[in-house]
C-alpha cells in the first residue's frame, strides 16, 4: 500500500523529485555544519549524502534515475569550474615577485602528489579503474571531476577520495609544518592549496588572508597543470 | 540579479569556448578547464569583466558542495570490488597526502635556502 502511494507520488512529482531530495539533504547538512561551528568532519556532504542514500533505499529510487534528475546541478559544475578563474586572477599579481621559487614548488609539488598516488596504487596492487579514479584526488573537486570523466575513472570514488585527501591534509599539516620548520604562512598556504585543494584553502584563510591567497594560487595552478599533464600521461601507468 | 545573470552568461560563454576549442583542436584536456584558462588570461590582461563576474562566481564557489551532492551520493553505489579494497584505498590517500606535504615543505626549504 505505502509502496503504491510512493510510486504514485514519484510519478506526480516527476523529475523534480531527485532535486528536491538533493536540496533537502544539503539544507540539513549546511544547517548542521554551521550550527557545529563549521567542524571539518561535519562537512555538509558528510551529512547530506548518507541521508539521501537512506531515503533512496526507503523509497526504492535507483542511482541512475536520481542522477539523471539532478542534471541541472551536474551541469552547473561546468560554469563553477570556469568561475575558479575569478579568485585565481585576483591572486595572480602575487606571482611575479616570487616567480621562480613559487612555480618550481608548485610544479614539483603537484607532480609529486599525483605520482605518489599512482605509485602507491601500484604498490598496494589496486586495479586500474581505482587508479584512474584516485589519480586527480589532490586537485580541487570540479577540476578533478572533469579530469576523471576524461580519463574514465569512477566519479563516486573520486568524490570520496578528494574529501578524505582534504581532511587528512588539514589534520596533518599543522604538525608537519612544525616538524619541517616551515613557518612562513605564505608557503604554508601554498602547500595546503596544492595538497588539500579547497578544504586546505578554507583552512588557510582561517590563518590569514595572505595564507589563503597563496593557497588559492596553489590550488588553481596545480589544478590547471594536472589537467594538462595527467590525461596525456596516464596511459604510461595503465597496463 | 542582473549581475548574477550577466556573470553566469559570461561563465557559460567561456565554458562553450573551451569545449569548442577542445573539440576543434582535438585537445586532450577537459573543455571547461580550457574555458577557465581562457577566462584567466582575459582577466589577467584586462579587469573590466571582473565586476560583472564577482556575484555569479562567488555564489557558485560558495555553494559548490551542493553541486557535488549527486556525485558524492554515487559513492554509496560503488560495487563490492571497490568496497573490498577500501582499507588499501584509504592507506593510499593518507600516505600520498602526507608524503606530498612533506616533499613540498622540503622543496620550499631548499629553494628558499638557495635564494637567501
Amino acid at each position: 500500500m505505502t509502496e503504491t502511494i510512493l510510486q504514485q507520488w514519484q510519478l506526480v512529482s516527476g523529475t523534480s523529485w531527485p532535486v528536491l531530495l538533493t536540496l533537502t539533504g544539503f539544507a540539513i547538512g549546511w544547517w548542521t555544519y554551521n550550527r557545529s561551528g563549521r567542524a571539518s568532519l561535519l562537512h555538509p556532504l558528510m551529512i547530506a549524502t548518507p541521508l539521501i542514500y537512506l531515503t533512496m533505499e526507503i523509497i526504492d529510487l535507483d542511482f541512475a534515475s536520481y542522477n539523471a534528475g539532478n542534471g541541472l546541478l551536474n551541469w552547473l559544475l561546468g560554469p563553477a569550474t570556469v568561475a575558479l578563474a575569478v579568485p585565481l586572477s585576483q591572486q595572480m599579481r602575487q606571482l611575479p615577485a616570487l616567480f621562480k621559487p613559487l612555480s618550481l614548488a608548485l610544479l614539483l609539488g603537484g607532480l609529486f602528489a599525483t605520482l605518489s598516488t599512482l605509485l602507491l596504487v601500484k604498490l598496494f596492487g589496486l586495479s586500474d579503474i581505482i587508479m584512474l579514479s584516485l589519480a586527480a584526488k589532490s586537485v580541487t573537486s570540479p577540476i578533478a571531476l572533469s579530469i576523471v570523466q576524461q580519463i574514465g575513472g569512477l566519479t563516486g570514488l573520486l568524490a570520496v577520495a578528494t574529501m578524505v585527501t582534504g581532511l587528512v591534509g588539514i589534520i596533518v599539516a599543522k604538525s608537519l609544518f612544525r616538524l619541517t620548520g616551515l613557518e612562513d604562512e605564505r608557503w604554508q598556504g601554498l602547500v595546503l592549496g596544492v595538497t588539500a585543494h579547497a578544504i586546505g584553502t578554507a583552512k588557510a584563510f582561517e590563518s590569514s588572508s595572505r595564507c589563503g591567497a597563496f593557497a588559492t594560487l596553489g590550488m588553481g595552478i596545480n589544478g590547471i597543470l594536472t589537467a594538462i599533464i595527467l590525461p596525456a600521461s596516464i596511459g604510461l601507468f595503465v597496463i | 540579479m542582473t549581475k548574477l545573470l550577466a556573470g553566469l552568461l559570461i561563465l557559460v560563454v567561456f565554458q562553450w569556448l573551451g569545449e569548442s576549442a577542445v573539440r576543434l583542436l582535438a585537445l586532450n584536456i577537459p573543455g571547461q578547464l580550457l574555458g577557465m584558462i581562457l577566462l584567466l588570461i582575459v582577466l589577467t590582461l584586462n579587469q573590466s569583466l571582473l565586476p560583472w563576474l564577482e556575484t555569479a562566481s562567488s555564489q557558485l564557489i560558495r555553494y559548490i558542495a551542493l553541486l557535488f551532492v549527486p556525485v558524492t551520493t554515487g559513492a554509496f553505489f560503488l560495487g563490492p570490488e571497490i568496497l573490498d579494497k577500501l582499507p588499501q584505498i584509504l592507506a593510499v590517500l593518507i600516505l600520498s597526502t602526507v608524503l606530498a606535504q612533506w616533499f613540498m615543505a622540503r622543496i620550499i626549504k631548499a629553494l628558499r635556502g638557495a635564494d637567501d
